[in-house]
């Protein structure tokens, strides 16, 4: 495949919603000291019979210092949110669901560190390209509620039903509080969507269509979420909540659930530099494609190969490390490291799964793992892979398969690239991977500034 | 129901829209507009239209709501007539 040449891209600034997490130095130091974010959902527990996994990683509107102003008709319906720290206006906070709201929060902590002036974050040339997996749940649980239940008018279910729980109500909100000119746009892609926003918006830059991007991905605390994946069996059961996500390892049974928001500010290579811009990272090449197998769900070994080239766009160089989707189910994450090693090699790099430690936010995973990835280029160290004590010393079944053309050693063989805690070496490129269901595969590579 | 009553009523469920500086809801009369006097977005009008019904006990009709003013006696009026309507 042909590289289209394009303009460099640099990563000038960070924010986000991180469950537990203060902000964002708080979310840095633990994850380097190794610890989990994963809790017992209350949400859910209060539901006990009625579900199957019981931990998430969540973060509440007290965590974020809002107050939900809650309908006094229906008690469970959010008529608006209070900022107490007065940082959005209540006019902002009136067409948000809390998804939208941390969003913009996390935009204006990315903004404060790319240093952009007002001129620059209002200009035509400023993109906003963010999303979501999901829906606005907890908006639209009493909308419905109120009219098929209750018989209510449609005005009852709310005036900003439609703006609170539009599929870009992200970008939507993002791009009026900071009133840039450019697109506003959003990417869906199920658990790619993160990185496949950041992805696209990197190309917007690339090709010149754009100078700046507010761009990332978000997944906002709703138990219709947690409900769908629990439904289908896939949630992670039976450990303590710091143990449940444990990709790689022998004894994992699912993914867990998780939410929050990364939000990065990207901006053209050049203009960065000549601003003196403080360059956290630089975007090499962003590769996606489709498993094009038929499955929906099913991860695809020759689909990640395809992904594998185009990311690499022609270069041997391995990258120091590669942040991996690693979810945690017993499929994904087997395919994914055999397609790892198959791409790079038994060695040379090492593998970080930041998902063991605050699991799998969806449409918000690629965006805040790619912040991890900005984190460890940072700290030069590698973020671990928690809960992979044992890894399989048996072959995989389908690797038994006589059609199977991928490595044929077991999982256990690779565990010198699968860090148990997290460890200190020079890291100078990374490649992110994400995937969706749908066949969807993301893939990113991101250097060091070298100044 | 007095009309003062009414208005007083009003404001309390003005106070619970966010939108509303407190300040304008001090010296309200028959004669303030809610748009052009209070600054209330014509997005919160909705709001403001499900919060009355629920403070008062009352359902408007859709063209009630139609045909609605944007000023206190508009929403005052309305109200006594519903309420008349029973």
């Amino acid at each position: 495949m042909d590289n289209i040449p394009g303009r460099k891209v640099a990563v000038v600034g960070m924010g986000g919603a991180f469950p537990t997490c203060k902000d964002l130095s708080e979310f840095s130091s633990k994850l380097f000291a190794n610890k989990s974010l994963i809790r017992t959902f209350d949400d859910a527990m209060a539901y006990e019979k009625q579900v199957r996994s019981t931990v998430a990683g969540f973060i509440t509107e007290p965590e974020m210092d809002l107050e939900v102003i809650w309908d006094p008709m229906e008690g469970i319906y959010p008529e608006t949110y209070i900022d107490k720290l007065n940082r959005i206006p209540d006019a902002n906070l009136a067409t948000s669901d809390v998804g939208s709201i941390w969003s913009m929060l996390a935009a204006q902590n990315a903004i404060k560190m790319a240093g952009w002036s007002k001129d620059l974050v209002q200009s035509e040339r400023t993109g906003v390209v963010i999303g979501s997996g999901g829906s606005a749940n907890v908006i639209l649980r009493t909308g419905w509620h109120n009219f098929y239940v209750y018989g209510r008018k449609t005005r009852h279910s709310g005036g900003h039903t439609v703006d609170r729980t539009m599929t870009y109500r992200e970008a939507a909100n993002v791009s009026v509080l900071i009133k840039n000119k450019g697109v506003c746009e959003t990417i869906s892609s199920a658990c790619a969507t993160g990185l496949g926003n950041i992805g696209y918006a990197y190309r917007l830059i690339k090709y010149g269509l754009q100078d700046r991007a507010i761009t990332g991905g978000v997944e906002s605390t709703s138990l219709e979420t947690f409900i769908g994946f629990d439904g289908m069996m896939v949630l992670s059961r039976g450990f303590s909540p710091e143990e449940s996500s444990r990709p790689f390892d022998m004894a994992r049974n699912g993914f867990v659930c998780s939410f929050g928001a990364g939000i990065v500010a990207l901006e053209e290579y050049e203009q960065a530099v000549a601003r003196g811009a403080d360059i956290l990272g630089v975007i090499d090449e962003y590769f996606n494609n489709s498993d094009g197998d038929g499955d929906m769900f099913y991860p695809s070994f020759a689909g990640q190969q395809r992904l594998w080239k185009g990311v690499m766009a022609g270069s041997n160089e391995k990258p120091d490390v590669v942040k991996v989707h690693g979810t945690s189910t017993p499929s994904g994450d087997a395919i994914e490291l055999l397609s790892v090693i198959d791409a790079l090699g038994e060695d040379g790099y090492h593998i970080s799964a930041p998902k063991s430690q605050f699991g799998h936010m969806l449409g918000g995973a690629g965006a805040v793992e790619f912040i991890t990835a900005l984190l460890m280029l940072k700290e030069q160290k590698v973020l671990p892979c928690l809960n992979s004590p044992n890894l399989n010393p048996e072959l995989e079944t389908f690797q038994k398969n006589p059609e199977w053309k991928g490595p044929m050693k077991p999982l256990a063989a690779y565990r010198h690239l699968l860090p148990q805690e997290s460890f200190s070496k020079p890291i100078n490129s990374i490649v992110c991977l994400n995937y969706g269901f749908g066949g969807t595969n993301s893939a990113l590579k991101l250097s060091r500034y070298d100044k | 129901m007095e009309r003062q009553e009414i208005i007083d009523g009003l404001i309390e469920v003005l106070k619970t829209v966010r939108m509303i500086e407190p300040e304008k809801l001090v010296g309200v009369t028959e004669e303030t507009d809610f748009l052009a006097d209070m600054s209330v977005p014509s997005s919160q009008m909705i709001a403001i239209v499900a919060k009355v019904e629920q403070k008062f006990d009352i359902e408007f009709e859709d063209d009630d709501i139609d045909d609605l003013g944007s000023t206190v006696k508009d929403v005052v009026d309305l109200i006594l007539k519903v309420k008349a309507r029973g």
